[in-house]
């Protein structure tokens, strides 16, 4: 006889586990907060005690008002939010007619996105460069978003053709006798049902743009055109690292992301969900 | 609607002279930090204030990334005009061609009188006048007085058996060590110095172009560095130390001895009280002196800049002896003209310790041979990466300065032939 | 296909193509008035080709000229010293003792950073697939660390690791797993391991959402049948749970090993490479070789000598798939 599912001691073993994997996801985060709320002095002495012994918030006021982080962050924000729409918009087109269409190329097209996922990036960073600067495009946060959004379009197509995946064909197909054309079909019908595949692709693309540093530090030279991760490199000087105020730059860089993040994670798992199997 | 482009075309062409009659010139620093940044601007005002018309526009570039990002700016066509040229990138970019050649300008500035020997001489590396130097980094021994004191040290070490005896006493005592020793990035110069002052000489190469790196002197002083760390007389993870954790380090009292430049005095002075450490030149080797590694960066200007006059009366200001002392001060550099050393700011006890090693003749300042192409190179990985393995015990003193000496002797001999 | 294809084709041909064709037709027509040509050839194309032009124009073609580039000798700062070697720089990178180094560490590197993720992953999707309290604010959380910037994570578990300024050390010489608290990224043979939780840590919350979805995916009524026959839970587990997500997991491994074996933020952050090239991988050697020693022909590769691996691996995983599937 099976030991029954509501054994206590599984109940109990179970609340562990799901404790353990709350305080490993956690813990790091936490400790980014400790720092950036102990004042510089105490960042040495006090390092691994688990509260400092006395707070305070001017590493943050530093970084709000001493700092251009303020125009990092919108730039940040610029970016990340026009990639991820416009991957979304990119990839749901290119999603939609994987799920659907039967063509040729399909095969080769697959093929051709996997690749580019296998090549590592700042190997581009030459030729890529040289031409953006022939179109004399270097310091645009434009040329960020295009660049960001061809990165972001193979994973972002794979998630959406999941999520077309998950919506029978037959709901077009019906609109589509009625005397719609596909496109009208795919913006009465499907469209409402791909919310939250839409949602979740654009959670996922803008926290990948949020954070990337590379291209961001390559292309953009100009302090008011920085997005905040660059903007972060520069409380590591040559000659100390200001950790508070990185911390703190960093908490509040996090917020964005962190809050989008936890929007956006239900409709992950349940547009991810209906077109799962298919993989 | 022809109107309308007339109005167009004239607001353009308006827009268009305007904009013509201002020059914009593009200023790019490397070695960043805020306060930094906020000396030059105040600077770069200064300039501007007496230069109506021009514009300085400066481009930050954080340190840990400013190599490959100035490199990427340059071969994309993104030259800016005047650059923060550190000691190390100095051959590497003139070598290529890419700087303009200072000589004339110089003769005709009026501060160039006062610049002193050394300032010439080192700008002057690559052949050419490439750079007009805005200070120097020169190496001097931190050590903490209350550590030394706890661990029954007397005085302070003036010669290198001291030095190591003088770390395995701090070693004993409770989670501390002797040496902040900097295995990781940035670490060539200790590692230099070292190999000079047991060899007793800081040529590195003989007449007829042999590095002198793995001559038994110097392999012994290679060898010195790793029985500090293999006897304990380091910290455990200083194998990968760079800049921040030498000096977190000694000011957090995890370590006694510190080696570094003035700059680090800025950070330091911060966060420890001045009466808790002292400065001192190198302790010397069995031959009685010391090579203390001297560096350098300056301000240099790209070959194809559009408006080199400018550019040059901006790296004049910047370089002129009021701007100069003030910048030097403010970053940490000894300044470059005659007669600065005479302010009080640098009369203190803690720049003792420099001034003590300019002065004395025992102490021989080293300049690396920045004059090579791929010293930049040798410097942060190829040193870096088999320094460690000796570190770790992975190879012998003799086999890295082997290596070393091989690649050293082929550069030197590309360098030779190509003057 | 005929002539009447043909002459729709010509008609399609001449009218112009836009994308809100409302072509006007009589009621009790078929759909398929379009021709097969349209359905197969014009319109997927239609809606694929933003993305295409996109990673044509911005990864294809760097791609090929980095690969290019491979075949040269280029030195970043003199544009006018490349010259083609064919395969020279190849030949220079099968006797590279580093290129070999870094290889057997990106091994590593991948293979644990991927089994705990997806151990780890995988058990907490399955916690997930139960019910209790608090679930919904718990899973919000716990996905987390995937928002976090990648080279913030890395400064704060090189913080963590850190003897002096974090707790980590001394908790694991509590715990006797290390003899006193020290620095692990200072020890060659331990190194690897801060850059591999840091990247762990990172990398669950993606598997534990694909999964997630994947089991929730699978019919209920199968595991109401199963406890009825009387099914052990590892039974169930592994007749009718795995089976299902076997696709789901092939994908996403395959996936996210690509993904990390080009993936050197967190090494480049922590550790640098270092000590002596015990955390080096592929990717983080490229970036020196071609930014610290300007040498983007020899960079470029190692590039494709990796871009060669991983191909090789994804062809493996999917042949892999497919059996699976058919079983």
């Amino acid at each position: 006889m099976a030991v029954s599912r509501t054994h206590p001691v599984l109940i109990a073993g179970k609340y562990l586990a799901l404790l353990g994997y709350l305080s490993f996801a956690l813990f790091p985060l936490y400790w980014l907060l400790k720092i950036a709320l102990t004042p510089d002095q105490l960042v040495y002495s006090e390092g691994t005690s688990l509260w400092p012994s006395s707070v305070t918030l001017s590493n943050f006021s530093e970084v709000l008002f001493q700092t251009d982080f303020l125009s990092y962050f919108g730039n940040s924000l610029t970016v990340s939010l026009g990639t991820a729409a416009l991957t979304t918009l990119i990839a749901a087109g290119a999603g939609y007619a994987f799920s659907r269409f039967h063509f040729a190329g399909k095969r080769l097209l697959i093929v051709v996105m996997l690749v580019t996922q296998m090549f590592p990036l700042l190997m581009i960073i030459a030729p890529i460069y040289k031409i953006i600067s022939s179109l004399g495009m270097l310091n645009s946060l434009t040329s960020l978003i295009v660049v960001y959004t061809a990165f972001n379009i193979p994973f972002a197509t794979f998630l959406m053709q999941s999520f077309f995946d998950g919506i029978p064909k037959d709901l077009e197909e019906a609109a589509m006798m009625d005397g719609c054309s596909r496109f009208q079909a795919l913006r009465k019908v499907v469209f409402p049902l791909t919310l939250p595949g839409l949602g979740a692709t654009l959670g996922f693309v803008f926290t990948a743009a949020w954070s990337e540093l590379l291209f961001a530090l390559m292309l953009i030279s100009k302090n008011d055109a920085m997005t905040f991760p660059v903007g972060l490199l520069t409380f590591v000087s040559k000659f100390s690292v200001d950790w508070g105020q990185m911390m703190a730059a960093g908490v509040l860089a996090l917020v964005p992301s962190c809050l989008f993040f936890i929007f956006i994670q239900r409709y992950l798992v349940q547009g991810l969900t209906s077109g799962a199997v298919k993989g | 609607m022809t109107y309308l482009k007339t109005c167009a075309s004239a607001v353009a062409l308006l827009v268009a002279t305007t904009a013509s009659a201002d020059t914009t010139l593009k200023l790019v620093e490397v070695i960043t930090s805020p306060e930094r940044t906020e000396v030059l601007q105040s600077l770069v005002d200064g300039y501007e204030a007496k230069n109506p018309g021009v514009t300085v526009e400066i481009v930050s570039l954080p340190w840990g990334q400013a190599f490959e990002k100035l490199a990427t700016m340059v071969a994309g066509g993104d030259i800016p005009d005047v650059v923060e040229m550190p000691d190390t990138w100095q051959a590497l970019y003139a070598g290529s061609g890419q700087l303009a050649s200072l000589k004339d300008h110089v003769a005709g500035w009026d501060n160039g009188g006062t610049l002193t020997e050394k300032t010439v001489a080192m700008g002057s590396q690559a052949g050419d006048l490439y750079m007009i130097p805005y200070g120097f980094y020169l190496r001097a021994m931190f050590y903490n007085k209350k550590l030394l004191a706890e661990a029954g040290v007397d005085a302070p070490p003036a010669t290198m058996a001291e030095f190591m005896d003088a770390s395995a006493k701090v070693s004993e005592l409770d989670g501390k060590s002797g040496y902040c020793l900097r295995g990781g990035p940035g670490g060539t110069n200790g590692w230099i110095m070292l190999a000079a002052t047991m060899n007793g000489t800081n040529d590195f190469f003989t007449p007829d172009g042999k590095s002198r790196i793995n001559e038994p002197g110097s392999v012994e002083g290679i060898q010195f560095m790793m029985d500090m760390y293999q006897k304990g007389y380091a910290p455990k993870d200083s194998v990968n130390w760079g800049f921040n954790e030498i000096v977190a380090g000694f000011y957090s009292g995890t370590c006694a001895f510190l080696d570094q430049d003035p700059d680090a005095l800025i950070a330091i002075s911060e966060r420890m009280p001045a009466e808790d450490f002292a400065v001192i030149p190198m302790p010397v080797g069995p031959s009685g002196k010391s090579f203390p590694t001297i560096g350098f960066a300056g301000w240099s200007i790209f070959d194809s800049t559009e408006h080199e006059d400018e550019a040059w009366d901006l790296v004049a200001t910047l370089s002129s002896p009021k701007a100069n002392a003030k910048w030097a001060q403010r970053v940490g550099v000894i300044p470059i003209h005659k007669g600065a050393d005479q302010d009080p700011h640098f009369q203190t006890e803690q720049f003792k310790g420099w001034f003590d090693t300019l002065n004395g003749a025992q102490y021989e300042p080293t300049t690396m041979p920045t004059h090579l192409e791929q010293w930049g190179y040798f410097a942060s990985t190829v040193l870096l990466e088999t320094s460690q393995e000796a570190l770790l015990g992975q190879r012998s003193a003799q086999d890295v300065a082997d290596e070393w000496a091989d690649l050293l002797t082929d550069e030197y001999s590309k360098w030779k032939a190509s003057q | 296909m005929g002539r009447f294809a043909n002459r729709r084709i010509l008609e399609m041909e001449s009218k112009p193509v836009s994308l809100s064709l409302t072509a006007k037709r009589l009621p009790g027509t078929s759909r398929t008035g379009h021709s097969l040509y349209w359905r197969y050839m014009v319109e997927p194309f239609l809606y694929l080709s933003p993305a295409i032009l996109l990673i044509v124009s911005v990864l294809l073609m760097p791609l090929i000229i980095g690969i290019s580039y491979s075949f040269q000798s280029i030195e970043l700062l003199r544009p006018f010293n490349t010259g083609w070697v064919g395969f020279e720089n190849f030949a220079k990178l099968w006797s590279d003792r580093k290129f070999w180094l870094a290889l057997d560490n990106t091994f590593w590197w991948t293979f644990w950073s991927i089994s705990f993720q997806f151990l780890l992953g995988l058990g907490l999707a399955l916690l997930l697939n139960t019910q209790f309290y608090g679930k919904k604010l718990f899973q919000a959380l716990v996905f987390l660390p995937w928002a976090v910037p990648t080279f913030l994570s890395a400064l704060t578990w090189a913080w963590l690791f850190n003897p002096v300024i974090g707790p980590l050390p001394h908790w694991l010489t509590a715990l006797g797993i290390l003899s006193e608290p020290y620095n692990i990224m200072g020890d060659p043979d331990l190194a690897l391991w801060g850059p591999i939780v840091a990247n762990v840590w990172f990398g669950v919350p993606f598997f534990a959402i694909t999964l997630l979805a994947a089991l929730q995916s699978i019919p209920g009524e199968l595991f109401e049948a199963a406890e009825i026959d009387g099914a052990s839970a590892w039974q169930i587990f592994s007749k009718i749970t795995l089976p299902f997500l076997a696709p789901m997991i092939a994908i996403t491994v395959m996936l996210r090993t690509i993904w990390i074996a080009n993936f050197a933020d967190l090494i480049y952050v922590m550790t640098g490479g270092g000590p002596a090239n015990s955390t080096q991988i592929v990717s983080s050697y490229i970036f020196t070789t071609a930014f610290r020693k300007l040498d983007f022909g020899y960079a470029s590769a190692i590039a494709v000598a990796l871009l060669g691996i991983l191909l090789v691996y994804a062809v493996i995983v999917l042949w892999i798939r497919k059996k699976l599937v058919k079983i």
